[in-house]
């Protein structure tokens, strides 16, 4: 096992995954009721979806080893996306 | 003259820690960067009509299949693995090796395309279609605007994998855009499943 997780890729493949199979898991057992909005389902999986899109740029697109402009530009859209998200998730206008 | 040190770890040159290494090239990641603009601001405005209508679009999301989203978004992790591991391999030099790993990327997205016609299929003939409500038209233009990325990526993974075994030297810019522009497409998924699938 530990064998496997000497390449990083692996390792983050094993993230991926296993985010992906939480947040799947979380929102169906947490979003049932349909007069609920937001919530924990909402931070959650919210969470996970900006951990993956993290993971997959950092690592598999190789921004971390890029120039510091582009890391600044993708941990920007990162985080500006998914506070607009979050915001519009808690709102049923 | 720049000294190469190719790591146990990743296979990469080592660069200037300042400058950092550009993937690719400067215009891939304008294509990038829009796209993720372009998609960003339909995904917004999804968030938008959500709100105005959250009942219906609760109500239609419902009647999604669950089990082949999570399974889509697991095949698509999994090929953007591949496709890393062949990057990674073809900076050691094994081009072959490099070239299967690819091969078995576009596998999973061909995979994918295959799952996603499936659950289009299983909608429209319930009578779901783009016209059904609003939910549903974001779904089938989502996922139908994903899909056609998918294809384009495909088609630039087969130039990869043709760049891998020709008998001279792969070219490792155009191994590094086919294989960004694949991730890009495996980045919009996993945003596309949280917000269309997932948040209730």
């Amino acid at each position: 096992m530990s064998e496997l997780f000497r390449n990083r890729l692996t390792a983050v493949w094993f993230f991926l995954a296993a985010t992906t199979l939480f947040s799947w898991w979380f929102s169906a057992q947490h979003g049932a009721d349909a007069h609920e909005v937001g919530g924990n389902v909402a931070i959650a999986v919210l969470l996970a979806a900006l951990i993956k899109g993290g993971l997959v740029m950092w690592y598999f697109m190789e921004v971390r080893d890029a120039p510091p402009w582009l890391r600044w530009m993708c941990g920007g859209w990162l985080v500006l996306f998914f506070s607009a998200t979050l915001a519009l998730a808690f709102r049923a206008f | 003259m720049t000294s190469v040190v190719a790591t146990a770890e990743t296979g990469k040159s080592a660069e200037p820690q300042d400058k950092g290494h550009l993937p690719g090239e400067g215009g891939l990641w304008f294509f990038v960067l829009g796209d993720l603009a372009i998609f960003s601001g339909y995904l917004i405005i999804y968030m938008f009509y959500r709100g105005w209508n959250l009942e219906q679009f609760q109500h239609s999301q419902a009647l999604l299949s669950q089990g082949l989203g999570v399974l889509n978004t697991l095949i698509l992790i999994t090929s953007s693995w591949f496709v890393a591991m062949g990057v990674q391999t073809a900076r050691k030099s094994s081009f072959a090796q490099a070239s299967r790993l690819i091969a078995l990327g576009g596998g999973c997205g061909l995979l994918f395309c295959a799952v996603k016609l499936f659950e289009w299929y299983a909608k429209l003939s319930v009578g779901l279609t783009i016209e059904t409500d609003q939910f549903f038209s974001f779904y089938y233009m989502l996922t139908g605007t994903h899909l056609y990325h998918v294809l384009v990526g495909l088609a630039l993974l087969v130039f990869v994998w043709r760049e891998l075994r020709i008998p001279a030297q792969p070219r490792m810019m155009m191994i590094e855009i086919g294989a960004t522009v694949w991730h890009v497409v495996d980045l919009l998924w996993i945003v596309i499943y949280a917000l269309i699938y997932l948040l209730r």
